[in-house]
């Protein structure tokens, strides 16, 4: 077989040559090296201390004011009977110190404790369609959807149905300061995009809590439920169980060492399940309520970064290794041993 | 009319008619073979053809003897009855051809022998001596006699004069008297019980030597009749066991079958990873037996590359094939693999962390679509791109630093440490994952102090996940192409893109309107920004502390390599596959000045040293070949060690 030929014919077998195919694309080989080590983790020290410190000190001049009730509202041997009794007085008067100045607006929120809203069937017991259009009035879907509390006895539909909506929590707040009463305003409770798309302008509440176990609060029929915010705020479903909902707004300042009366009705049935209920009430700043978890995270992590930039020196003096050195190659490390 | 030349028969046979009418009867094959079908008498020829053939085998030569008979009409009438009844048999045919021709080819006359030189490829002893400094074992496996299959493991620098060798072979004087007496029962049980003895005193030789000078390499060499015996059951285990522990072993004058045979001992005895290598019709059934077969296409036809895994198109592309190729091949599916099952950890224990806090109802914390696509969109790209092109150090330097490749001999990259390892920083990943976005989003949220609920933790949280494990993959990345940046960068935007489209939307097909303006709601809180700039570092940070302390204290053998060489430019263009000599006439010389022999050896592995050398035949012919001018030098270092083959041979 003769030299050229071979030449050309190997050349027409070949491959056409390209980066990608050979695996010769350009690449950035990064090596961890101890340069960038300490400078990664003093890098991240050095942004993540004064975000920390911000937002701590955001977080630390928000007042919050927490108020467990549910245990001390009701005086009754009998809690559960006593709550389930509709003709009770419920109203309970507690009384709040304010340590500090509160600048308004000041938050009102309940919270709820051991309350699985996150629950499975708890979760899916609603019907989005329902909620929001009017015409939707399948009654299979919508049965599937918000069973146990999908139709009344006699077969009509529930709107809105689902145990989320049954549940409705219905203990209402009425606060004075010194005496003086204030208005809670209740108005852009909820997020504007359940305002405006989850919930329909035009559809309102039938045959609601008409059944025979009545869960929670009840609802003006004559307002649509794009209007009906606590009910807006109660279905969006927390994460954990033990939450905090928006209640309203106070719009005023409140002083410090000012006296605020808070007039309770205590409907709402945590006692069947061991429950708790608490109002809090918290001023609010770029950063939200009063979160010290995310300064002192920053904060923490930051100081470990920079205590371990300088562990990291430490252990690139103390225990040196030159970069590339042959000698830490296992097979020369094993000669080496081998020849001891 | 002829038949032909099988590897189990050794010879092919050519039946002609003379124009006087005369039909002879023209016999050629291995000298074993032909040897043992030769009338009685012409002693002296006899004698004389075999030290040709040991001087030819000595020289690396192949060897082939011719013999001839006359026959008579009728001899060759009856015969061919037989014949054609044998060939158009429906059963059996190649036993009942093999049982005729045997009838009539016998009493031949010996012609003489011819010897044929048959070149090594070029780039073959450089190319085993590079693997068995990676580690691999390299047994050779040849139909040649004793004498050549010993002088091409000299020039492959598998065998050299420090080498102890071990030679079972079917010639020594036992086994001819007992040959010559003629009885085949007893000839087998002679041949059986030395190869028994030997096996047994060479084992415990070897492990003495092993144990008393460990650095004394040790070579077995046996041959096809009496490896026939060593594969026996009884004697399979000392076989294996004596070739374990040489470090090259060489098997002479084997059948295509025998091939097979050791190679399926090695594989299942020793169940350790086998390669065969072959380049002909003989070494189908040894390359399908291995576990990795190995073809190289050429002269000898496309039997063995269609028979193969990988066929290759010369031997020393071996090189690239194992050590580059196989090795990057088996650091990216470690990579590949242990990432994959990180990344679904990570995702997966987020979610069980969640169980425990809703009552343990069971409740999803993903929507249903990321969960779906978390695999399919979000974060496959950039694994596929890690599969596909990392290295790490690069080709020339896997080639250089052959050791290397014993980190995939010992699985050094898929251990159970490296898996727990793996497993440990999903599982603290996930914590961090779950309980920061949870705790953190307890309260409210923005000057609005509204409240965020289970949906918008969760896409936070998937968020988070998703951003992590992406940039998880660009730390464990050797090498970064642009590629990778893309896939990465793609995955993320996606994923965005992904869940701006999809909360915006409402559909007639969902029950629930779950994730409903989440991200819009998202991101219109600080929470969002400050804990997705927080909870990924968390969660990497545990890795970053692990790979840095790694790295400084327990460095993987690769990982020095690469700071070896870190300064090194780039090296696109160089690595194309050698496919002739570049060299300018100095280099060559430099080079085969280099290459000279600098040991006494009797052999001199003439026949395989790389082309320019000068041949056999044409200084015995007295032809006067123009040599080149370092051959010349070549030749003169060389002189004093012709005289010695030539002595042997006329012992």
């Amino acid at each position: 077989m003769s030299v050229s030929g071979s030449e050309s014919a190997a050349s027409a077998n070949k491959p056409k040559y390209s980066k990608f195919t050979q695996q010769e694309l350009p690449a950035c080989k990064p090596l961890l090296t101890p340069g960038i080590v300490i400078g990664a983790f003093s890098l991240i020290g050095i942004i993540f201390v004064p975000i920390g410190l911000a937002s701590l000190s955001a977080s630390q001049e928000i007042v919050e004011l927490i108020d467990r009730y549910d245990e001390e509202c009701v005086t009754a041997s009998d809690k559960i009977g006593f709550i389930q009794d509709s003709k009770a007085n419920k109203a309970c008067t507690r009384k709040i110190t304010v340590p500090k100045p509160m600048k308004g607006p000041i938050h009102v929120y309940y919270q709820l404790e051991n309350f699985y809203q996150n629950h499975r069937r708890y979760v899916q017991s609603r019907s989005d369609q329902q909620l929001r259009d009017k015409d939707y009035k399948d009654p299979k879907a919508v049965a599937k959807a918000c069973d146990p509390e999908a139709t009344t006895g006699d077969g009509s539909l529930i709107v809105p149905c689902g145990l989320i909506a049954w549940s409705l929590f219905n203990d209402t707040y009425a606060f004075s300061v010194n005496k003086k009463s204030v208005t809670v305003n209740k108005k852009d409770i909820a997020w504007a995009s359940d305002k405006n798309s989850k919930f329909g302008s035009n559809v309102f509440p039938v045959n609601f809590q008409k059944g025979g176990l009545i869960g929670g609060g009840n609802l003006n029929d004559k307002l649509p439920l794009s209007e009906q915010e606590d009910l807006i705020v109660w279905m969006r479903t927390a994460a954990l169980p033990t939450f905090r909902k928006l209640y309203g707004r106070i719009e005023t300042d409140i002083m410090a060492s000012d006296e605020i009366t808070v007039v309770i009705q205590n409907n709402y049935n945590t006692y069947s399940f061991g429950g708790t209920k608490a109002v809090v009430l918290s001023t609010a700043s770029w950063i939200g309520g009063k979160n010290n978890f995310i300064g002192v995270a920053y904060v923490a992590v930051g100081g470990i970064c920079l205590l371990l930039a300088m562990g990291f020196v430490v252990l690139y003096v103390v225990k040196p290794r030159a970069l590339g050195d042959p000698a830490y190659l296992s097979w020369n490390k094993e000669a080496a041993e081998y020849s001891h | 009319m002829f038949w032909n030349l099988t590897g189990t028969r050794k010879r092919q046979s050519v039946v002609c008619r003379f124009p006087n009418g005369k039909l002879v009867l023209y016999c050629k094959g291995a000298d074993n073979v032909i040897y043992e079908r030769l009338a009685d008498g012409n002693y002296d020829i006899k004698k004389t053809s075999r030290e040709h053939l040991e001087q030819f085998g000595s020289a690396g030569l192949r060897t082939l003897c011719l013999a001839y008979r006359d026959l008579s009409m009728d001899q060759y009438k009856s015969w061919n009855e037989k014949f054609v009844q044998a060939k158009s048999s429906l059963r059996d045919r190649d036993k009942k051809l093999d049982e005729v021709a045997e009838l009539i080819e016998k009493d031949l006359i010996l012609i003489g022998c011819t010897a044929i030189e048959d070149k090594l490829q070029e780039g073959v002893p450089a190319c085993i001596e590079t693997l068995s400094a990676a580690g691999i074992k390299i047994w050779v496996l040849t139909g040649d006699k004793m004498e050549t299959a010993i002088n091409i493991a000299y020039a492959c620098s598998l065998v050299n004069n420090d080498t102890k060798q071990f030679i079972i072979s079917s010639e020594t004087d036992t086994i001819r008297e007992a040959e010559d007496r003629g009885d085949p029962v007893e000839i087998a049980r002679v041949i059986k019980e030395s190869v028994k003895q030997s096996l047994r005193s060479y084992l415990e030789e070897a492990r003495r030597s092993l144990s008393n000078t460990p650095e004394r390499k040790l070579a077995f060499i046996i041959d096809g009749r009496c490896l026939m015996y060593a594969l026996d059951p009884a004697l399979r285990v000392n076989l294996l066991g004596l070739s374990l522990i040489c470090h090259s072993v060489v098997c002479c004058r084997v059948s295509p079958l025998q091939k097979a045979q050791v190679t399926s001992l090695v594989r299942k005895g020793a169940r350790k990873i086998t390669l065969s290598i072959g380049d002909g019709a003989n070494d189908v059934s040894m390359i399908q037996a291995a576990h990795v077969g190995i073809g190289i296409s050429g002269q000898e036809g496309m039997q063995a590359v269609m028979a193969s895994d990988f066929a290759i198109a010369q031997f020393r592309y071996l090189t690239d094939l194992l050590l580059v190729h196989g090795r990057w091949s088996y650091l990216r599916l470690c990579k590949v693999i242990t990432y994959f099952f990180y990344k679904n950890l990570t995702f997966t224990l987020t979610q069980f962390w969640f169980t425990f806090q809703t009552g343990f109802s069971g409740q999803r914390f993903y929507d249903d679509w990321f969960q779906s696509l978390y695999n399919v969109i979000f974060t496959a790209l950039p694994v596929i791109m890690v599969g596909l092109f990392d290295k790490d150090v690069s080709a020339s330097l896997s080639k250089k630093y052959p050791q290397l490749y014993q980190e995939g001999i010992r699985n050094t990259f898929f251990k159970w440490k490296v898996i727990a390892v793996w497993g440990f920083f999903a599982f603290y990943q996930s914590i961090v994952f779950y309980y920061f976005t949870a705790a953190a989003s307890q309260h409210g949220h923005g000057s609005s102090g509204k409240i965020l609920g289970q949906w918008d933790v969760s896409t936070m949280a998937f968020t988070c996940v998703v951003v992590t494990v992406n940039l998880r993959l660009l730390m464990s990345c050797n090498s970064i192409t642009r590629w990778h940046y893309f896939s990465v960068a793609g995955s993320i935007a996606a994923w965005f893109l992904f869940i701006f489209i999809y909360s915006a939307i409402m559909t007639s097909f969902d029950r629930q309107e779950n994730v409903y303006f989440v991200i819009y709601v998202l991101m219109s809180t600080f929470f969002f920004y400050l804990t997705l700039i927080l909870v990924p570092v968390i969660a990497l940070f545990g890795d970053f502390l692990y790979l840095s302390l790694q790295r400084w204290l327990f460095p993987y053998d690769y990982q020095v390599v690469q700071e070896m060489h870190k300064d090194d430019p780039h090296e696109y263009s160089m690595i194309r596959l050698p496919e002739r000599s570049h060299l300018s006439p100095e280099e060559a010389r430099s080079y085969a000045i280099s290459m000279l022999p600098r040991e006494n050896s009797k052999h001199t592995g003439f026949a395989f040293d790389s082309p320019g050398y000068e041949s056999f035949f044409a200084s015995q012919q007295g032809v006067c070949v123009p040599h080149k001018p370092w051959d010349v030098a070549r030749r003169a270092s060389m002189k004093q060690q012709r005289q010695q083959p030539q002595r042997t041979g006329r012992s």
